[in-house]
């Protein structure tokens, strides 16, 4: 994904966030759950925010170097839109 | 840190009914169905899905039998909704109108699975027993219309098995974004009609290769789920991720099961959601505690690496093929009884289907 582009969940795709403070992503037929990073990430998902803001928001909260929150971002918002769990909305041109 | 988690379920199937307007040769469905007609009442499921959620639960299931014949469906899914659990319908789609579909959608409804028999018309009606093919195309065009999640599932089986091809090209000329091709599990009716259903070594290979191709193709656009058939793989499959780990069925008379199969292991009592609570049942019920973990089991489970990969397998195929659900599934090839399924994969005895019926 481009650092412009602002992902969005794919149908049936939602997070849930259980009483003893373990958030899962929850899709068809399967749960994946969230490590810290993925789940900061992942609740800011909502087809507005870019990618840039997100990776800003994660390099905020852990205070980690901001080429490896994007590197990590990347692997984890590939592997969800390969399996479609995450659409791709594209910069506006 | 934290220490150890409690073990709880994530996932419950509800089995709503048995009932079925289809005869598929292939369904796990007990072939006992007569003995599951007193079956739990609108609020009954309510309280288990509350219970559920209480539980630990993410997931509610809803599955039958065609789960659509319960005229309460919509209901079900707002309870469990609103309960903050995922919803999923699995459907053979005949009864999926609009009117039906719309309300499961308000009602909170985020996934469907459609099963279809076959790519085409004919052979599909022919293994439903019933002229219903066409309304599952018109099915999945609605669902595909409209804001929820989609999946396709199809049974795999020697009579199928070589239209593998034309399933996935179906899939795609009906823009399905998760296809499920499933083969065929032999529980219930399909272990009744085994040696009629089982594919031959040639089939699996080729599907092997049609499958890999097409998930290459198609990467991005659809997940294709496949599993090889039970019977023809070196270590079995980790049978609902281990006995009593994540996953409890309740069937159609509040029996709370630790997989759908097990009513066929004999000797093993299920206790009821009429009788004791869910976290009762999950917690210490004998048939859920029997084969938790990694303590109940024999060699060569006991002292093998892949232990706590596949949990030994699955306790019902080790009950229906070696007599005794406390052995090493059967299909592993370290068990000392792994000759049974290679006999049963090698010999088609049968091409007579028997259609289920109640």
């Amino acid at each position: 994904m481009n650092a412009q582009d602002r992902p969005k969940f794919g149908k049936g795709v939602k997070l849930h966030r259980g009483s003893d403070g373990r958030v899962m992503l929850l899709v068809p037929e399967g749960a994946l759950v969230l490590n810290r990073v993925a789940t900061v990430a992942l609740e800011l998902v909502d087809g507005e925010r870019t990618i840039a803001e997100i990776a800003h928001a994660v390099v905020e909260q852990f205070e980690v170097e901001p080429e490896r929150a994007r590197g990590d971002l990347d692997v984890l918002f590939d592997r969800l839109t390969e399996r479609g769990f995450v659409r791709r909305v594209p910069a506006a041109p | 840190m934290s220490s150890m988690r409690e073990i709880r379920p994530l996932s419950l199937l509800c089995e709503l009914t048995y009932r079925c307007n289809l005869q598929c040769p292939y369904c796990y469905n007990p072939l006992s169905l007569q003995s599951y007609r007193e079956e739990l009442a609108t609020r009954e499921w309510c309280e288990i899905l509350s219970q559920a959620a209480a539980l630990g639960v993410v997931q509610a299931h809803f599955s039958g039998g065609e789960p659509t014949l319960r005229r309460d469906l919509a209901t079900l899914v707002n309870a469990a909704s609103r309960a903050g659990l995922y919803t999923n319908l699995i459907t053979q789609g005949t009864f999926l109108e609009e009117a039906l579909l719309d309300r499961l959608i308000e009602s909170g409804l985020d996934h469907v699975q459609i099963s279809i028999q076959a790519p085409h018309a004919v052979p599909g009606d022919r293994i439903a027993g019933a002229v219903v093919h066409d309304k599952k195309v018109a099915a999945l065009r609605r669902v595909r219309e409209r804001d929820v999640a989609l999946t396709l599932n199809c049974v795999l089986h020697r009579g199928n098995h070589d239209a593998i091809g034309d399933v996935i090209a179906f899939a795609e000329e009906h823009g399905v974004e998760r296809l499920e091709l499933a083969n065929v599990q032999f529980y219930g009716w399909a272990y009744r009609n085994r040696s009629a259903l089982m594919p031959s070594l040639a089939q699996v290979q080729r599907a092997e290769a049609i499958v890999a191709a097409a998930r290459e193709r198609l990467r991005g656009k659809m997940e294709i789920a496949y599993v090889l058939p039970d019977y023809f793989g070196e270590f079995p499959k980790p049978c609902m991720n281990g006995w009593g780990s994540t996953f409890m069925t309740v069937t159609p008379n509040g029996e709370v099961l630790p997989c759908p199969a097990a009513s066929a292991i004999r000797g093993l009592r299920f206790e009821n959601v009429r009788e004791r609570s869910l976290r009762e049942i999950w917690n210490d019920s004998p048939s859920f505690t029997r084969y938790r973990g990694t303590g109940w089991m024999p060699e060569p489970c006991r002292s093998c690496d892949r232990r706590e990969v596949d949990w030994g397998g699955c306790r019902c195929q080790a009950f229906l093929l070696a007599g005794d659900a406390g052995l090493t599934d059967p299909v592993c090839s370290l068990s000392p009884n792994h000759q049974i399924v290679v006999s049963l994969r090698d010999a088609v005895e049968s091409t007579e289907l028997v259609a289920r019926r109640a």
